[in-house]
C-alpha cells in the first residue's frame, strides 16, 4: 500500500473539506441554521474569478481579491434578501430557503457559464511535485492548501477569541435576545457571518479547482464531505471541524484504497455514526437548554 | 325542463363531444400536415448532465438547415426539445406531454440510459418512430423494438474493441481498468474481461468511480500499485480528466484509454491543461472526426457559424445530427405520401448509409447498432489522429 501518498492526499484533501466546513460552522455559530447554499455561493464566487481571468484577462490575485468582495456582498445579500425577510421563521423553514437559494445560484451559473467543464488555471498547480524525503511526494497544491488551512484557522481563533465582533457572534450564537439587550446589533452580526462565511466558502472552492474542474456543480460532492467533516469535528468547534476534515480525507483515502467500492458511502456512514453515538461531533460541547 | 335535467343533458353533451374529438385525433395520422412534420427530442439543458444537452441542440440544426432548403416534400420540420435535466420522471412528462398534446412523428436522440429507458415502452406502445437512443445499452436492442433504430455501438463492442487494441497493437501485458458504477461501466468491464480471457490474460487492478466523485487519489494509487501499464477508462469526462490529472501528480503514467463517449478531444484537451494531448491518451470513436476536411462536416460547420454561432461545434453537438440523418433520408426517400409505415419502411432498408456518423445497415428483424468503432489517439495540438480503422468486434456477443 502507498502509505505515505494516501496520507499526504488525505491530508491535503481532507484540510479542504475542513476549510470548507468552517464556511458552514461559522453561519451555525451564529444562527443555528445549516446553509445548504454553502456549496453554490463558493461555486458562484469562483466563476468570478474564472470570469474575471478569461474575459478580462486581469492578472490572478486582482481576480481573487474581487472575487473575494463579491463573496462577501453575495452572503450579505442572501441573508438581507432571503433569510432575513422570513417572518417568524423555524429553523426548518431557514433551512428550505437556503436550499432554494442553491437552486437559484445553480441555475443561474449554468445559464451564465454553461454547463460545460472550464478551463481554470491557478498559479498553484496540482501537477508540480516534490520529493522532500524519498517516498513523500507532496503536490505545490497540497502544500498551498495546508498553509492556507493553517492560516485561516489561526485566525479564526484570534478572531473568535480577541475581538469584539468574534464575542458578539458567539454571544449571538448562545442568545440572540439577551445579546440584543446588551447592545449587539445581531442583524449586523448575522451579515457579517454569512460575508466572513462566503469569504472561507470562496477560498476552499479556489483550491478545489486546482485539484478538480471547474462546472456548476464542482461543490456538490465536497459540501457533502465538509458537512460531514462539520458533523464529526461538531458543529460549534473551529478546531473541531478542521480535525473532523482531516479525519474525512484520511478515512476516505484508506477506506477507499482497501474497499474501492465503498468509497462513495463513508461521508454518510461518518455522519449517521457521530449522530447515533455522539451528536455534538468529536469536539464540541453538547449543550441541552433547561424548559 | 328544471335544473337538474339541463345539468345532465348537458354534461352527456360535453361528455360526448370529448369522446368525439379524443377518437377524431386518433383516426388521423399522427405527427404531420400537408405543411409540417413534427418531430421531438429530450435532453438536459439544465443540471448536472446539461453537457449533453447539445445532442438535442444538434438535431435543432440539422432540422434548421432542411428547413432552409426548403423542407421534406413541401412540409417544414417543426422540431421540438424538451428539457428533461437527466431525470427519468420528467422525460416520461416530456415525452407524454409532447406526444398527447402535439402528436410526435418521431423521436431523435435522448440522452441517459435511464431516462430512455423511463420512455422506452410509452414510444413502443405508441408506434412511435425512434432513432436513435444515445447510449450502448443492450436493452434498446434486446429485444427487438420494430420502432426503434440504434446508432450507438454498444460498450461491449466498444471496450472489447479498445482491450484488444491494447494488447495486439501496443502490446502491453498489464491493463487495469477504471470504470463507472453503472451499466455504462460495468458492460464494459465484462467484455474487457471477456477479451483478455482469449489471451490467457486477466485484469491487473479494476476500479470503480462514482459519477459525482471529485477525488480519485485512492482510485489512482490503486492503479499505479498495481504496476498496471495501460488504463481502459469507462467513466464520464469530468472523472477522467481528474484521473489524469491524479496520475500525472503523483507519477503514474500508464497509456490511457477510453470510450468513445471521451472523444471530444478540444473538450478533454481544454479541461486537462492540454495534459490529453500531452499524455497522448487514445480513445475509440464512431464519427466521422468532428473537424475533419469533409463536405458533410464542413457544410454543417458553416451552418452552426451562421444559425447557432453561441453553439460549440463539438462531438455532442455532431450526435445530434448523426440520430438526424437517418431520419431525413428516410423520410426523403418515402416520398409525399408520409406515414410512419412508409418511413418505417425505408429505415429497415437503409443499407451502408452514412453521414457524419457511422455506417448504417438495418434490416426489417435486425436495428441494431454497427460493432465497428475507430481507434483514435489525441495528437500534439489536440487533434484527433486516426490510429486504426473502422474495425469490427469479431467476439460480439451480441
Amino acid at each position: 500500500m502507498p502509505f505515505e501518498q494516501l496520507l499526504i492526499e488525505g491530508l491535503a484533501m481532507g484540510a479542504c473539506y475542513g476549510l470548507f466546513g468552517l464556511a458552514v460552522v461559522i453561519i451555525y455559530k451564529t444562527s443555528e441554521v445549516m446553509n445548504f447554499a454553502a456549496g453554490e455561493m463558493a461555486m458562484f464566487s469562483t466563476f468570478i474569478v474564472f470570469h474575471l481571468l478569461t474575459f478580462y484577462h486581469c492578472p490572478f490575485w486582482v481576480a481573487l481579491l474581487a472575487a473575494i468582495v463579491f463573496a462577501a456582498l453575495l452572503g450579505i445579500l442572501v441573508q438581507y434578501f432571503f433569510l432575513r425577510p422570513a417572518k417568524n421563521p423555524t429553523l426548518l423553514s431557514l433551512i428550505v430557503i437556503t436550499l432554494g437559494v442553491e437552486m437559484l445560484l445553480m441555475g443561474f451559473a449554468s445559464w451564465k457559464w454553461g454547463a460545460e467543464q472550464q478551463e481554470f488555471s491557478l498559479p498553484i498547480s496540482y501537477m508540480v511535485t516534490y520529493e522532500p524525503i524519498k517516498g513523500f511526494i507532496i503536490s505545490q497544491w497540497a502544500l498551498a492548501v495546508f498553509i492556507i488551512a493553517a492560516v485561516v484557522m489561526v485566525f479564526l481563533y484570534f478572531f473568535f477569541n480577541r475581538t469584539s465582533l468574534g464575542t458578539a457572534m458567539r454571544a449571538t450564537q448562545q442568545n440572540k435576545h439577551a445579546a440584543k439587550i446588551m447592545g449587539i446589533n445581531t442583524d449586523r452580526v448575522f451579515a457579517f457571518s454569512w460575508a466572513f462565511s462566503s469569504v472561507i466558502g470562496l477560498i476552499a472552492a479556489v483550491l478545489l479547482t486546482a485539484k478538480t474542474i471547474l462546472d456548476p456543480q464542482f461543490m456538490m460532492e465536497p459540501f457533502l464531505k465538509a458537512f460531514a467533516a462539520a458533523v464529526l469535528g461538531g458543529l460549534m468547534s473551529i478546531p473541531g471541524v478542521l480535525i473532523g476534515g482531516a479525519i474525512m480525507g484520511l478515512l476516505e483515502n484508506f477506506f477507499g484504497y482497501a474497499w474501492p467500492v465503498w468509497k462513495p458511502i463513508t461521508a454518510f456512514i461518518v455522519i449517521v455514526l457521530v449522530l447515533c453515538v455522539r451528536p455534538s461531533g468529536l469536539f464540541a460541547k453538547h449543550w441541552v437548554k433547561k424548559v | 325542463m328544471d335544473l337538474k335535467r339541463i345539468t345532465r343533458v348537458m354534461l352527456v353533451c360535453l361528455f360526448a363531444v370529448f369522446l368525439f374529438t379524443q377518437a377524431g385525433q386518433a383516426a388521423a395520422e399522427r405527427g404531420f400536415d400537408d405543411k409540417e412534420i413534427r418531430i421531438a427530442a429530450w435532453g438536459p439543458q439544465t443540471g448536472p448532465a446539461a453537457p449533453w444537452g447539445a445532442v438535442a441542440r444538434g438535431s435543432k440544426l440539422l432540422f434548421d438547415i432542411v428547413n432552409e432548403e426548403g423542407g421534406i416534400h413541401g412540409r417544414k420540420i417543426k422540431f421540438f426539445v424538451r428539457d428533461d435535466q437527466y431525470n427519468p420522471s420528467q422525460t416520461v412528462a416530456a415525452v407524454k406531454e409532447l406526444i398527447e398534446r402535439y402528436g410526435i412523428f418521431a423521436f431523435v436522440g435522448g440522452v441517459g440510459t435511464a431516462c430512455c429507458q423511463s420512455v422506452y415502452k410509452i414510444l413502443l406502445d405508441n408506434k412511435i418512430i425512434w432513432i436513435s437512443p444515445c447510449s450502448g445499452a443492450r436493452s434498446f436492442w434486446d429485444p427487438h423494438n420494430p420502432y426503434l433504430w440504434n446508432i450507438w455501438p454498444t460498450y461491449e463492442d466498444d471496450a472489447s474493441i479498445l482491450a484488444k487494441f491494447a494488447v495486439e497493437k501496443k502490446k502491453f501485458k498489464k491493463i487495469a481498468m477504471l470504470y463507472n458504477n453503472d451499466d455504462y461501466g460495468l458492460d464494459a468491464l465484462d467484455s474487457v474481461k471477456y477479451r483478455l480471457s482469449k489471451y490467457k490474460m486477466e485484469l491487473v487492478a479494476a476500479l470503480p468511480v462514482e459519477p459525482t466523485e471529485r477525488d480519485l487519489s485512492s482510485q489512482v494509487a490503486k492503479l499505479k500499485a498495481s504496476g498496471a501499464e495501460a488504463v481502459i477508462g469507462f467513466c464520464a469526462p469530468t472523472q477522467a480528466a481528474i484521473a489524469l490529472r491524479t496520475s500525472v501528480s503523483q507519477g503514474f503514467r500508464p497509456q490511457w484509454f477510453h470510450s468513445y463517449n471521451l472523444s471530444d478531444y478540444p473538450l478533454m484537451n481544454k479541461i486537462t491543461d492540454g495534459l490529453w494531448s500531452k499524455e497522448a491518451v487514445i480513445s475509440s470513436a464512431f464519427f466521422i472526426p468532428s473537424f475533419a476536411d469533409h463536405p458533410l462536416i464542413n457544410k454543417y460547420r458553416k451552418a452552426q457559424e451562421r444559425l447557432a454561432p453561441t453553439e460549440r461545434w463539438g462531438i455532442f453537438y455532431q450526435a445530434g445530427i448523426v440520430v438526424g440523418e437517418p431520419l431525413l433520408e428516410a423520410m426523403k426517400k418515402a416520398g409525399k405520401n408520409l406515414s410512419t409505415e412508409a418511413v418505417k419502411k425505408e429505415l429497415d432498408s437503409l443499407k451502408n448509409f452514412q453521414g457524419v456518423g457511422p455506417k448504417i445497415t438495418w434490416k426489417p428483424n435486425y436495428h441494431k447498432a454497427p460493432r465497428s468503432v475507430q481507434i483514435w489517439q489525441a495528437g500534439p495540438k489536440g487533434e484527433n489522429i486516426v490510429l486504426q480503422d473502422w474495425t469490427e468486434n469479431e467476439i460480439s456477443r451480441h
